[in-house]
């Protein structure tokens, strides 16, 4: 038996730029009444069985919480029809019509009534609603000495046991302490085993995946998805990551932009400044090689004798674009160009990912790869190219060094830049691995 | 007609609202309560000290004709001009949670509907004193003028409110309009001195008969006329439809408006 039955609804809101509220605005500033319409929703076809708990996912703007009130009639569709059967007890906004003089006792009657509670219904409810709330000490107390999580516990509580036909909810992680969290959750699997249909609105797809059965994916106010919850999460997680890797790139791109004209400030500002350097440069040319070696800094984030210098080091994507952002599985390439001052014998260059706490995911080095780079020129570059990335989401420190053969420090970045990783999977740690589970 | 089924099922939020309002009203002042009573008792006495003393009136015990005319038109005035903003001041309300939208006009117009009941204490305790004979079977018709006077009020709340949220200036301009009603409404004079040739119009004026109908009843200690009792329901039961009408219009876009 469907419930709920939306037929090809379409919602917009009136965007004012600037509006006039009263009479003589209106007459005066005519033309500050313009305003264009923007259609949140575009024609939302959706039907949902007695029982069925569904989650309403998509991204910020999406209008799932367009729907949501349509769905609780706090707004009206302009067009297409929405039916629902049954006594509705949405929580979307916990504790709207709380008093905070008034007790926590009287509140309980005050918001239970706004459900559409008689007083006797309220009655027979007040024990359960306070043992839910978990409150009994406090609730005689005014509502405004409550804590914050006292006070979404008590409205928690209420909305939940006023016997609804069809529940909904808005973002209900943010609900109390963690046991409170597992408390809601076992009661909401328990009154959907009761036959209570459920809507729910999050962000969080585990809680779609766990709770419910089945999921409605919305963009642009379109339905793009409907059925079971593990795909239509699948299919949504997937659209997120590539939508992810665009917007990173864009905001790469933006950044680098200001990075260039804060640095042609800079630069014009040291311009200035420039001939006192010279002296200490002097100084450095008279010591010997191993006075220097004692002297190079281990801590600092980029140490070494500089006989040959890391210019820069870029990452490329397998499109050959410069980036900070990579797809995980596709390739990657770094390249490092340097600069020699002073010659040397033989080069070894090395490069390193770590994570943000300082966790060594990968090292290596053309030595160790048993690769001998004698010398052949002032500057150049080197490349290192890896066939494919399998780091998890996450941002990540890239390490670029130059030794020589002794292993002797000649530029050595600890954390030359950061990178983005974007990966679809979704196992914990700092690698993915390829895999499947085989079950007797 | 489900309006009316739901909003029977939210009788409770009603009550509580109601019973909040009243708590609410004077919270805080050191008289409390005795506004109630106090504000129409000055107004009362202004009034008699114009009427009786500057602008002589030939009206036989002039405060008690007064008062029984006023009281029932503070409520009005009220429901009229405090009414426009019911739905406004509750606007965290409307723009979070699902309710039938008529509950507050309800309860406010509910509220100050309460408050002319305690007014009407000091109104017997005044005909009391006046030694006016009491009518029994006319005070029995006191309900009923007092039932239509408030589907007559809730009906113009309902239209005042639901505008206002759209238009805010009507909260002001309501105000004026409250005052010039009040002028043109046989309150502080009776309907026999007003020329003939206006005078049907002034039955156009739904307070007309209701003021006329509790004058009967208080002052001239008799069963109203049947004519204006009629006259008084026929005009509350076109005003409660309309109110009804466009309220139930005007209702779906609140949330967006406010």
């Amino acid at each position: 038996m469907n419930v709920i039955k939306v037929k090809d609804v379409h919602k917009k809101f009136k965007v004012f730029f600037d509006k006039g509220q009263s009479f003589k605005e209106r007459i005066l500033f005519k033309n500050r009444n313009r305003y264009e319409d923007r259609w949140v929703l575009r024609g939302i076809n959706l039907e949902v069985e007695k029982g069925e708990a569904v989650g309403l996912i998509g991204h910020n703007g999406c209008g799932k919480s367009t729907l949501l009130k349509l769905l609780s009639r706090i707004m009206y569709p302009d067009s297409g029809s929405i039916e629902i059967k049954g006594r509705v007890s949405s929580l979307i906004e916990l504790g709207a019509g709380f008093h905070p003089d008034m007790s926590g006792r009287e509140n309980i009657y005050t918001n239970a009534a706004i459900f559409g509670l008689t007083k006797k219904e309220i009655d027979r409810r007040l024990k359960r609603i306070i043992a839910f709330s978990e409150l009994e000490e406090f609730i005689d107390n005014p509502v405004r000495t409550y804590s914050s999580g006292m006070y979404m516990r008590l409205a928690f509580s209420v909305a939940i046991n006023v016997d609804a036909d069809i529940l909904l909810i808005d973002e209900i992680l943010a609900v109390g302490d963690t046991n409170f969290q597992a408390k809601c959750f076992d009661k909401l699997r328990e009154l959907k085993a009761s036959g209570v249909t459920i809507i729910i609105v999050t962000h969080d797809t585990s809680t779609v995946e766990s709770f419910c059965n089945k999921a409605i994916w919305i963009n642009d106010g379109r339905v793009l998805s409907y059925g079971s919850s593990a795909n239509v999460v699948d299919e949504y997680l997937d659209f997120m990551n590539n939508k992810k890797y665009d917007d990173m790139f864009i905001q790469e791109e933006k950044m680098a932009e200001i990075l260039q004209e804060e640095n042609e400030y800079k630069n014009e500002e040291q311009s200035e400044a420039v001939p006192e350097n010279e002296e200490t440069e002097e100084e450095n040319t008279l010591s010997t090689k191993e006075e220097e070696e004692n002297k190079i800094d281990y801590n600092s984030n980029r140490f070494g004798l500089k006989y040959i210098e890391i210019v820069k080091a870029e990452i490329f994507n397998k499109n050959h674009v410069k980036t900070n952002v990579i797809k995980a599985g596709e390739p990657i390439e770094i390249n490092i160009h340097y600069k020699v001052n002073k010659r040397l014998d033989e080069y070894v260059f090395g490069m390193g990912f770590y994570t943000l706490d300082n966790v060594c995911i990968i090292g290596t080095n053309t030595q160790l790869d048993r690769l001998v780079i004698p010398h052949s020129k002032t500057n150049g570059i080197v490349k290192f190219k890896a066939y494919n990335l399998p780091f998890i989401s996450g941002k990540y420190i890239l390490q670029v060094a130059v030794v020589d053969q002794n292993g002797t420090p000649m530029d050595f970045y600890r954390d030359y830049c950061h990178f983005d990783v974007i990966s679809p999977e979704r196992n914990i740690g700092i690698i993915s691995l390829e895999h499947k589970w085989e079950i007797d | 007609m489900s309006v009316f089924k739901e909003l029977y099922d939210y009788r409770q939020m009603i009550l509580s609202l109601v019973k909040k309002d009243l708590r609410g009203r004077y919270k805080g002042s050191v008289l409390g309560f005795l506004w109630t009573f106090i504000n129409p008792l000055f107004q009362l006495i202004i009034y008699t000290i114009v009427f009786s003393t500057i602008l002589k009136s030939d009206i036989d015990k002039y405060y008690l004709f007064l008062f029984v005319a006023l009281i029932p038109w503070i409520f009005f005035s009220s429901a009229l001009t405090g009414g426009a903003s019911s739905v406004l001041a509750q606007q965290s309300m409307v723009t979070k949670i699902y309710f039938p939208r008529e509950v507050l006009p309800i309860s406010y117009v509910t509220s100050s509907f309460v408050n002319m009941i305690y007014c009407f204490i000091i109104v017997f305790i005044i005909v009391f004193i006046s030694g006016t004979k009491i009518n029994f079977t006319a005070i029995l018709f006191l309900p009923v003028v007092m039932i239509i006077e408030y589907f007559l009020a809730l009906g113009i709340a309902l239209v005042s409110s639901s505008v206002t949220v759209y238009f805010r200036d009507c909260e002001h301009i309501l105000g004026i309009v409250s005052m010039g009603w009040m002028y043109l409404t046989p309150i502080m004079y009776s309907v026999e001195i007003v020329p003939d040739e206006y005078r049907n119009l002034f039955y156009f004026n739904p307070m007309t008969s209701i003021i006329t109908a509790y004058r009967d009843i208080l002052y001239y200690s008799k069963i109203p006329d049947m004519e204006t009792l009629t006259n008084a329901v026929i005009l509350a039961v076109l005003f409660m439809t309309a109110g009804m009408f466009v309220f139930g219009k005007l209702k779906k876009h609140f949330a967006e408006e406010l």
